[in-house]
């Protein structure tokens, strides 16, 4: 086991929120959970126990659930705890005070990953593994997250990269078979070169193929028009469940574009509310809505929001401005306001925020412009740096003309698959030579 | 009884320089061959140099060593190979007349004050693991303090012609028995296997029919101190096997010793039998067939590029099948060996045993195969044994594999040990554009001894090492900018930095004329040739610098005591890797095949792990 101390760190954002939890790893965890609870956790691995945690003065400080996970059957291979506290920032200010108030030597508060690297050194998960629990989680595209999950849960997926070595360890084999025996085999330097060349241009393809696969999130942006003051922002707040845009009864409230991400039915939307139109914007407002039609050809779907006071012609003017063709649905608000009947989708702002979702129909807006647009991908983000790596030699390789300097070059790369791969050391290129070369004499 | 510092045991490329240097270095000396007319002989092709090999040889070369001065004496034929691609990895090859080499060797060592003693070796003397002398057949017991073993082939070798086969090293030779059963008593052996042409009548063969490679007449020679070669030049003639070359041999597979399955142990790759030629590429038209010449008055010629061990009629058949060869007569049929060859693992990195003490194995014994590979491990167990001996201090960086190639051929044997023999390529060595030849002085500079060279050998270096740092100096002094360069009609960037002379030198070329122009200095076409690929290449000598002293960085772990079993995360592929070839430290852990960085990072951990468990 490797020992560098026990170590402490909140697990969720320490905002208001029902919960905030706390892990502690480390050899003295038994001894702070008796220290805090009052209560010998050793012989309850892997149950949930609601306790009470004291201060120094014996008040307490929260009731609150404890997880403990004995050694080694723990994520950090070490004895490991979590702690569910109430969702008050102050308290989790207090928990620390707490733990810091122990003087334990050598309790400190975790490193950024130093969790995961603990699990790594205790061998509870691969380098590889690791990384990937790191990528699932800040994975923003399906398509990278599906690629993640199988690197993390069925083992050692077959990357994308393995062709590309295949590819430069037989480039690099026939430079070297070139160089060293030169007796026995006819070499063209054009036609390596050229072989060469298609190689970085492979990269180059697979580098964009899956940029647009992997950097295409799983988003479908939709945009909120209309005229000044018919309740864009009322409703952008409703939908975001959040007092985010400021609503008054002033026209021309909101005078920049806000944006916000919300999810439904595990559907990503990332959500524009945009100054209203009028004759007369002032500056600010009149900038914002510049900024508003700018934006407009990355949006997906526009939500036309119209009261009993627009227009045909005020329509068409909106549609006009935004160039949009069909997609967009006219949104009747403030209907409990105003009490009409039209054909149009009608938002009644007292309604359950799933309700204007359904209304709203979301979900089949998403799968139009979103979901065929998720493809498998070969790579994930970290093997598209590498690929990029890979492609800087390009450059240095395409232009040179001493075969030596190309077969230095090569071996660099080849270094650099080594170091994510493992090792391909002399004898690996001498078996491409001999297969494939009739080599000596 | 007679006391020696050194005793060399066999007199062929290895022991000859072991012993050269060993009596440079004033030790006293014994050499002992088993048979007088053995020594220095060249027992396969007649040829020395090539790519990679005249890399070592050149290394052997400046370290005082034999092999080239006496191969530019007995050469009758030279090419250099590569030319088209730069120095770093040009190869001179020079064909070499048998008898002239084996003369001039003799007569060299005789010039010298090496002990020659011709008789056999019966036994080592070690005691509590730690030499002492040697016993012979007839001169009895004698005493060193130290013995470098070269004895070639000769462990349980065992030749076959088809389905015949005998006992022997190389035809001729008996195998030594009690030798063979000391090595195989203290070390881990195993069983290699190489194979050897027909030799053919020159008279039998029709010339007129066939292409002649022309000796090239040029400067370059095999040794940097050789100034000229007067010897009578001969030809080379290519010819080519043919479709009904490869019936003959496809149909009679079976009668092969290595097809029909006597010989078990592995061949060598890069060296294959026609036999693997035929099977392997069996759909190209026809393989190349090199016949060089054996000597100057020799009647016979080595068809370099069919060695097989097939029955000795089939070979006659094959043979005549090849234009040229219609009506060829043998002088001797082609064969296979199989020997054994102690694991180079064996071996300390000073090529000393690791069991006993100043016991030091060279050549072809450790697995090896090439003259220019014996001579190298020659001169290095040599150089060793001397250290050992006369405890000199001294600094092994000479000899790391980013210096010399025969570091490059220490690092890879001691540490990975071999599963065919063992031949140098450049592309073995990660810093070639380096480890040129015309910069070998440069490169062992630091232990290059006037004792080891003679005194006009010496002043030939130190002029060369003088005249460059003049020209270095004079061409750093010249300062030229992007503008200059731009009207003097270089292209480089335009990034304002002011670059020195040389480091102008590589945007132009190693032309003489336009170097004398262009810097209004007078330089030889030798020294422009280094200088300018120097600053050409000098870039990639400070990566590869740079990324060599990464990896030196956990050299010194160690992992000798360490079980790779209990480290559990370790996959089977690569706890099978490590278990094989059990590395030393960190470093070597790290260059073998299939070892990811994260496996490696195991290893740290659990042997960090366990250090802190026993603290």
């Amino acid at each position: 086991m490797f020992k560098s101390g026990t170590i402490y760190s909140n697990f969720t954002p320490l905002v208001k929120a029902p919960v905030i939890g706390y892990r502690i790893s480390g050899e003295d965890v038994l001894n702070i959970l008796k220290k805090i609870t009052k209560k010998n956790f050793s012989r309850y691995h892997s149950l949930i126990r609601i306790v009470k945690l004291y201060q120094k003065d014996n008040s307490i400080l929260d009731e609150c659930s404890v997880v403990f996970f004995k050694s080694p059957k723990s994520f950090t291979g070490e004895d490991l705890c979590e702690i569910f506290l109430h969702g008050s920032p102050l308290i989790a200010s207090q928990f620390e005070q707490l733990l810091k108030d122990l003087k334990i030597p050598g309790l400190r508060l975790a490193k950024n990953g130093e969790f995961s690297y603990r699990s790594v050194l205790n061998s509870k998960n691969s380098l590889k593994q690791a990384k990937a629990i790191n990528e699932i989680i800040s994975n923003e595209s399906f398509s990278e997250l599906e690629y993640n999950k199988k690197l993390l849960f069925e083992g050692d997926i077959v990357s994308g990269l393995i062709p590309l070595r295949e590819e430069i360890i037989n480039l690099f084999s026939e430079i070297t078979a070139s160089i060293d025996f030169v007796d026995d085999e006819d070499f063209n330097f054009k036609k390596m070169m050229k072989k060469t060349r298609k190689f970085f241009t492979n990269c180059n393809n697979l580098l964009h193929k899956n940029r647009t696969n992997i950097e295409q999130k799983n988003i479908c942006k939709i945009m909120l028009i209309g005229q000044v003051n018919v309740g864009k922002s009322t409703l952008f707040n409703k939908i975001i469940d959040k007092d985010r845009a400021i609503v008054t009864n002033i026209k021309g409230t909101t005078r920049d574009i806000l944006s916000n991400e919300f999810f439904f039915n595990s559907n990503q939307f990332e959500i524009y509310d945009t100054a209203g139109q009028r004759s007369k914007q002032g500056k600010i407002e009149k900038y914002g809505y510049k900024k508003a039609q700018k934006i407009s050809n990355k949006i997906d779907h526009f939500f036309v929001l119209i009261d009993k006071n627009t227009k045909k012609s005020d329509i068409s003017a909106l549609l006009r401005d935004f160039t949009i063709h069909k997609n967009f649905s006219l949104i009747e608000t403030k209907s409990d306001i105003y009490k009409y009947k039209t054909g149009n989708i009608k938002i009644n702002h007292s309604l359950e925020r799933d309700k204007i979702y359904k209304k709203l129909k979301l979900s089949s807006i998403h799968s139009k412009y979103v979901k065929n647009k998720h493809k498998k991908t070969n790579f994930n983000l970290e093997e598209m740096d590498f690929l990029r790596r890979i492609l800087d030699y390009e450059h240095d390789i395409v232009n040179e003309k001493d075969i030596l300097i190309i077969a230095q070059l090569m071996r660099n790369i080849l270094d650099d698959f080594s170091f994510e791969f493992g090792y391909i050391n002399n004898e690996d290129v001498y078996d491409r030579v001999f297969s494939k070369f009739c080599i000596g004499k | 009884m007679e006391h020696y510092d050194v005793v060399v045991i066999g007199a062929g490329h290895a022991g000859i320089e072991a012993a050269n240097i060993s009596d440079k270095y004033g030790l006293k000396t014994a050499l002992i061959t088993k048979n007088y007319s053995d020594l220095g002989k060249l027992s396969c092709n007649p040829s020395i140099g090539g790519v990679g090999k005249t890399h070592i040889a050149s290394e052997v070369d400046i370290l005082g060593g034999v092999i080239c001065k006496i191969g530019d004496k007995s050469a009758i034929h030279y090419r250099v190979l590569n030319l088209s691609k730069g120095p770093a990895v040009w190869g001179v090859r020079a064909q070499i007349d048998r008898d002239l080499y084996s003369q001039n060797m003799k007569k060299f060592i005789k010039s010298s004050k090496i002990e020659l003693i011709e008789d056999e070796v019966i036994n080592i003397l070690e005691k509590n693991n730690k030499i002492i002398g040697v016993e012979l057949s007839n001169t009895g017991k004698i005493k060193s303090k130290a013995v470098i073993l070269t004895t070639g082939t000769f462990l349980n070798g065992k030749i076959y012609f088809g389905n015949e086969s005998q006992e022997a090293g190389r035809i001729g030779n008996s195998s030594s028995k009690v030798l063979a059963k000391f090595i195989n008593k203290n070390f881990k052996t195993m069983r290699l296997k190489t194979g050897t042409p027909p030799r053919i009548y020159a008279k039998s063969i029709n010339y007129d029919v066939l292409e002649p490679q022309i000796s090239e007449n040029n400067d370059i020679f095999l040794s940097y101190f050789t100034k000229q070669n007067t010897n009578k030049k001969i030809n080379c003639f290519i010819t080519k096997t043919n479709n009904k070359t490869h019936k003959i041999i496809r149909d009679n597979l079976n009668k092969s010793a290595m097809y029909s399955g006597i010989i078990k142990s592995q061949g060598v790759r890069y060296c294959p039998s026609i036999e693997d030629k035929i099977t392997k590429f069996g759909d190209r038209n026809g393989h190349n067939i090199f016949l060089e010449p054996e000597g100057l008055n020799s009647d016979v010629v080595y068809p370099n590029g069919i060695s097989n061990s097939l029955d000795k009629k089939t070979q006659l058949k094959f043979l005549r099948s090849i234009k040229g060869l219609e009506k060829c007569e043998v002088d001797q049929f082609g064969y296979a060996v199989e020997y054994d060859s102690v694991d180079p693992r064996e071996l300390k990195n000073n090529f000393e045993t690791k069991k006993i003490e100043n016991f030091f194995l060279a050549g072809q014994i450790n697995g090896t195969t090439g003259y220019e590979e014996a001579a190298g491990q020659g001169i290095y167990a040599a150089i060793h044994a001397a250290i050992k001996i006369k405890k000199i201090k001294f600094s092994t960086k000479v000899f790391e594999r980013d210096n010399s190639y025969i570091g490059v051929l220490v690092d890879d044997l001691t540490k990975l040990g071999v599963t065919e023999p063992y031949r140098m390529f450049t592309s073995r060595a990660e810093n070639r554009l380096k480890l040129r030849t015309d910069n070998s002085y440069e490169r062992f500079s630091t232990i290059i001894n006037p004792k080891f060279l003679n005194k006009i050998e010496y002043s030939l270096i130190s002029k060369n090492i003088i005249n460059e740092e003049k020209i270095l100096d004079q061409l750093k002094k010249l300062k030229y900018s992007p503008n200059d360069l731009m009207k003097k009609n270089i292209k480089v960037k335009k990034d304002g930095k002011v670059r020195n002379g040389f480091e102008v030198l590589k945007f132009l070329d190693p032309s003489k004329d336009k170097f004398e122009k262009f810097f209004n200095l007078s330089i030889t076409q030798k020294l422009l040739t280094k200088i300018y690929f120097d600053s050409k290449y000098d870039v990639f000598y400070e990566r590869e610098k740079k990324s060599y002293d990464q990896l030196n960085k956990n050299k010194n772990m160690n992992l000798t005591n360490i079980d790779f079993n209990k480290i559990p995360s370790l996959s089977k592929e690569i706890l099978e890797k490590l278990n094989k070839y059990k590395p030393e430290n960190l470093h070597d852990a790290s260059k073998i095949s299939g070892i990811t960085p994260s496996a490696l990072f195991q290893i740290v951990k659990h042997k960090k792990a366990r250090g802190a468990k026993v603290a």
